[in-house]
């Protein structure tokens, strides 16, 4: 079942004291509603590397999707995915970049968080990953899930 | 509104001489098969020409009745030499004639109509005697007049040159193409004839949730056996998936709804439920 994403702490051990991945990511892209096509076809490019089957590979291309357009649709209109492989786990990351696209920025700042509400996507990511943080500490929002290889 | 053709392959009539592009085998197999199946249904007799398709078997596949042995000549399958070539050479006045001699056979043998279904496809090979093709298609029209017969002339849109489709395409009555709700690079809605429902092919998401909405909310209201064919889809998100499913629940109130898709898509719509739900049957092969 879905873990409760907000009220965990994020996977620390795959990231540094400020968050970043602890590793160098193999995958770091930006993305918005133009480019999802191009985001999938990275991240399916990059699961499959790590070794992932191929119905793995399809849901960490879901997931990622998931929280890419969540993002774009309840957030900054755009972000940043990053993705990489550490001691057997696969990290996947997706962060708004935290301007707010209606320009007003500093007025309701929290109005660059994702609302996030428990959505299909966001549900599904949650069923599929093996682990799923959303973190709101940063500016703007972090979403993390993770996949054992 | 979603037909982006002047008609729709089920609203042919007699005599019509219609020109059906597109753009991939499974759109040709789909509009043939409604062609055929449609012809057969009312009687008529139907000639289908291709060069290199499984006929017979796609017919099948399609839930077309075929009847047994052909049903005393009322389907024939053939390829386009011996009919429309000889010898590899086309001459209009000799495919002209083949076409009267079908009609009038056909009306011998007691047929109320006859339905000719021909891929054009032959005129991209090096046939002698191809610049009579727009000679032909001009005579079609003197050739159907006063009977009961219909030409469905197919012309692969990506293949054929436009100077070629323009030069034939005054001489049809009509245009017939599979209604298309979405097409881009990455992703194609459209209506699917035979059987009936919807194919969605390419990568989905989110974005083409307007075009999505229109085709589902089609396919509900053609009621009864709905096949929604995801075999070409690679791709689909959850608002999609969702949409899909939400579409699947009211369609399997009131008739059964086949869904066709590759494992990875097939897993979405079991996480939503749909895996033995009654009248729904997800075939997560493909076919």
């Amino acid at each position: 079942m879905a873990a409760e994403p907000g009220r965990q702490a994020a996977p620390k051990e795959a990231l540094d004291a400020d968050g970043q991945p602890a590793v160098p990511a193999a995958l770091e892209q930006d993305f918005d509603a133009g480019s999802l096509y191009a985001l999938r076809s990275a991240v399916a490019a990059h699961a499959a590397d790590a070794g992932l089957s191929p119905g793995r590979v399809y849901d960490v291309v879901a997931a990622a999707h998931e929280l890419a357009a969540n993002a774009i649709r309840h957030g900054a209109g755009h972000g940043r995915l990053r993705l990489w492989t550490a001691e057997g786990v696969l990290t996947c990351q997706v962060a708004d970049n935290g301007t707010d696209p209606g320009g007003d920025l500093g007025v309701h700042p929290e109005a660059t968080e994702w609302p996030v509400q428990f959505s299909h996507g966001l549900w599904m990511v949650g069923h599929i990953a093996d682990r799923f943080t959303i973190d709101h500490d940063q500016p703007g929002t972090i979403a993390t899930f993770t996949m054992t290889l | 509104m979603a037909a982006d053709a002047s008609a729709q392959i089920t609203e042919l009539a007699m005599d019509d001489h219609a020109c059906l592009t597109f753009g991939e085998e499974e759109e040709l197999l789909d509009l043939t098969s409604a062609f055929v199946r449609d012809g057969l249904k009312s009687g008529l007799k139907v000639v289908w020409l291709s060069d290199g398709l499984p006929q017979l078997a796609e017919l099948g596949r399609r839930g077309v009745q075929v009847p047994p042995d052909g049903g005393r000549g009322q389907l024939v399958t053939a390829g386009c030499e011996g009919q429309l070539l000889s010898g590899r050479a086309f001459r209009a006045d000799s495919a002209l004639d083949w076409l009267s001699r079908q009609v009038e056979s056909a009306r011998e043998n007691g047929f109320p109509g006859l339905r000719v279904a021909v891929d054009m496809g032959w005129a991209l090979r090096p046939v002698a005697g191809i610049e009579e093709l727009p000679k032909f298609e001009e005579g079609i029209a003197a050739a159907l007049a006063g009977t009961a017969a219909s030409v469905l002339c197919q012309y692969d849109r990506e293949r054929f040159d436009p100077v070629t489709l323009a030069s034939v395409a005054g001489s049809h009555t009509r245009s017939v193409a599979a209604a298309t709700y979405h097409a881009d690079a990455v992703l194609r809605i459209c209506r699917q004839y035979a059987p009936p429902g919807i194919r969605i092919a390419g990568e989905i998401d989110y974005q083409a949730e307007e075009a999505l909405a229109l085709a589902l909310a089609e396919a509900v209201r053609l009621g009864g056996d709905v096949v929604i064919n995801l075999a070409a889809l690679a791709f689909a998100d959850a608002r999609s998936t969702a949409m899909i499913a939400d579409a699947v629940h009211t369609m399997a109130a009131t008739g059964t709804v086949v869904l066709r898709c590759q494992p990875p898509v097939a897993a979405g719509f079991a996480r939503l439920g749909l895996e033995g739900l009654a009248g729904v049957r997800l075939a997560a092969d493909g076919r």
